[in-house]
């Protein structure tokens, strides 16, 4: 059975039609990759997703219900989980500040809310030092997130993703801006997590995504034009027409 | 238990014992209460970044309403500050509930005519509030059966109240609600999508600030015995952000030393000097172009400087990093 299904998703601006009846179904413990030229409608997606967009028309059943409509706040606590294509962190707060954020969110009872200090929730810290080392950032943990750089900004970013222990992860181009060497490395990171989670990933860089995906969804102009296994696509006569031009098959 | 004391709450244990032998009583309280209004305010200002155009509204009804309690039916003390306390909080829930439906300009300029409405309000309601007069005549009944008449008794009496503020803010801002609001003031997206909702949480923050500065309201009533309509007017709501800036909006300790500054030079330096107002501006300058921080970030500086100065070289490139 599908984690998370979307039926016939459909999402304008106006004349614009971001997303046209988008249906996806995505296996629980999958990789799944969403790729397509820039404004394809592959981030109004992952917003519709995650409530930041209410649907025009169209269904997101997210473990049996529908939960198309409900605000970002609420969906974070079903279980969905993102990162942003554009680094989006506390920057004055501390590492381990931002990520200790996400798991507080997420806790059952916010008991303590306005008096216990925030330092007296062991369980808390622990998970969310656990979390930065799994992404290589505990020995910065105490430094304001502004100080580290882009490449590690990028690491904070799916820690802060992590941490609020998703069921389900939206990854927005985790890559986006790095370089080489970092892409690499984030790369290994995503690999590491697939399997443990239900991934969602939108990425521009083919050959990651080709070695890396369960199953992938070509969008182009707000529709899915395909989708299938990395091999399907790849031999996919209207995908390389319309998307993979210059990658040899 | 382990019971450990900072640098920090001595030196405001230090100040608060020394204040009213430097200075006249009724400043020295008044620099307390003025703090107790200021934390409150930082909680929205400086912790969840909400520029509150409009605390005098909290400080002003709570300063009307429990002024009439304790002028018409001689409610004990405890009673009239635990109103004052609620009227703040209460009110606070009302225009908070307004304004977080807005950011930016908007949420500034609604929280500042909404004061304007309450301001009005006071002003021709003049057979509960005295209008223009003022509300007067408000006692000062004895505190657990000490008379707190004579300045010095009162000037404990708040100075009390204002350490007990101090901790209670300190437990607040340490607190998951205090990490949250400096995450919303942030990044109000991500706090979003982290699964928090942010005009809840905003709200809470308005609720806290105001019963602080209910509290505060009415404590100032008693001081003068009389509740002023300045007390809800925005040249008072503008003065406690003033006071925050100065001090250093953001730091727990900004407030607290932004009200010694501002009520200082208002009370000493005005009678010299009718022309004070022009050192305030000078000061608000200053710290804006210099000290986003206020006081609290030009004392931090200074401290680095002096220890950049006074390292061997070696250390100091590390040190001026």
């Amino acid at each position: 059975m599908p984690l998370v299904r979307t039926e016939r998703l459909t999402k304008s601006f106006g004349a614009l039609t971001a997303v046209n009846e988008v249906s996806i179904e995505i296996e629980e413990g999958s990789l799944h990759s969403v790729i397509g030229p820039n404004g394809a409608g592959k981030t109004t997606f992952f917003n519709l997703l995650t409530g930041q967009h209410t649907p025009t028309s169209g269904r997101i059943i997210f473990d049996g219900r529908d939960i198309a409509g409900t605000p970002p706040h609420r969906v974070a606590h079903l279980g969905i989980g993102r990162s942003f294509q554009r680094t989006s962190i506390f920057p004055t707060l501390s590492i381990l500040d931002n990520v200790w954020l996400a798991a507080f969110a997420r806790q059952e009872s916010w008991r303590g809310l306005a008096w216990r200090r925030a330092d007296r929730y062991p369980e808390l810290t622990r998970r969310a030092l656990v979390v930065l080392g799994e992404v290589g950032l505990s020995e910065k943990a105490g430094q304001p997130a502004r100080e580290i750089s882009h490449g590690e900004q990028r690491q904070l970013e799916l820690a802060i993703a992590l941490a609020a222990a998703p069921r389900l992860l939206l990854l927005d181009e985790p890559a986006a801006g790095l370089s080489p060497d970092e892409t690499q490395k984030m790369v290994a990171l995503v690999r590491k997590f697939k399997g443990r989670y239900t991934i969602i990933l939108i990425e521009h860089k083919i050959d990651v995504v080709m070695t890396m995906s369960d199953r992938i969804s070509v969008m182009h102009f707000g529709s899915v034009i395909a989708e299938g296994t990395p091999r399907e696509i790849q031999q996919n006569p209207e995908v390389r027409r319309a998307y993979l031009g210059g990658v040899p098959a | 238990m382990q019971f450990k004391v900072s640098k920090a709450w001595l030196a405001i244990v230090a100040a608060v014992v020394l204040l009213p032998v430097f200075v006249r009583h009724a400043i020295a309280t008044e620099i307390w209460i003025f703090a107790i209004f200021g934390l409150g305010l930082n909680l929205l200002m400086g912790y969840a970044g909400l520029l509150s155009f409009g605390q005098a509204t909290f400080f002003g009804s709570a300063a009307y309403v429990a002024g009439y309690l304790l002028k018409y039916f001689g409610v004990n003390v405890f009673l009239a500050l635990g109103v004052g306390i609620v009227v703040g909080a209460v009110s606070a829930a009302a225009v908070g509930y307004l304004c977080v439906q807005r950011s930016g300009l908007y949420f500034i300029m609604l929280t500042f005519a909404l004061n304007q409405m309450f301001y009005f309000t006071a002003y021709q309601w003049t057979t509960v509030t005295g209008g223009e007069d003022g509300m007067p005549g408000i006692p000062r009944p004895s505190l657990l059966g000490f008379d707190i008449h004579r300045p010095l008794a009162y000037y404990s009496a708040v100075a009390v109240l204002f350490l007990l503020s101090l901790w209670v803010m300190k437990r607040i801002v340490e607190s998951p609600l205090g990490k949250i609001l400096q995450a919303i003031r942030e990044n109000e997206l991500r706090a979003e999508a982290l699964g928090y909702n942010v005009p809840r949480m905003k709200l809470a923050a308005f609720v806290v600030g105001g019963a602080f500065s209910g509290l505060a309201g009415v404590l100032y009533a008693m001081l003068f015995g009389i509740v002023p309509l300045e007390s809800i007017g925005f040249v008072f709501s503008g003065n406690v952000v003033f006071a925050t800036l100065i001090g250093g909006s953001g730091s727990l300790y900004g407030p607290v030393i932004g009200s010694f500054v501002f009520i200082w030079l208002s009370e000493s330096v005005s009678s010299m000097w009718a022309r004070w107002p022009l050192l305030l501006g000078v000061a608000f300058v200053i710290v804006v172009l210099f000290f986003r921080g206020g006081v609290v970030e030009a004392w931090a500086r200074f401290w680095v400087w002096r220890a950049v100065r006074r390292a061997p070289d070696g250390v100091q490139a590390d040190a001026s990093r």
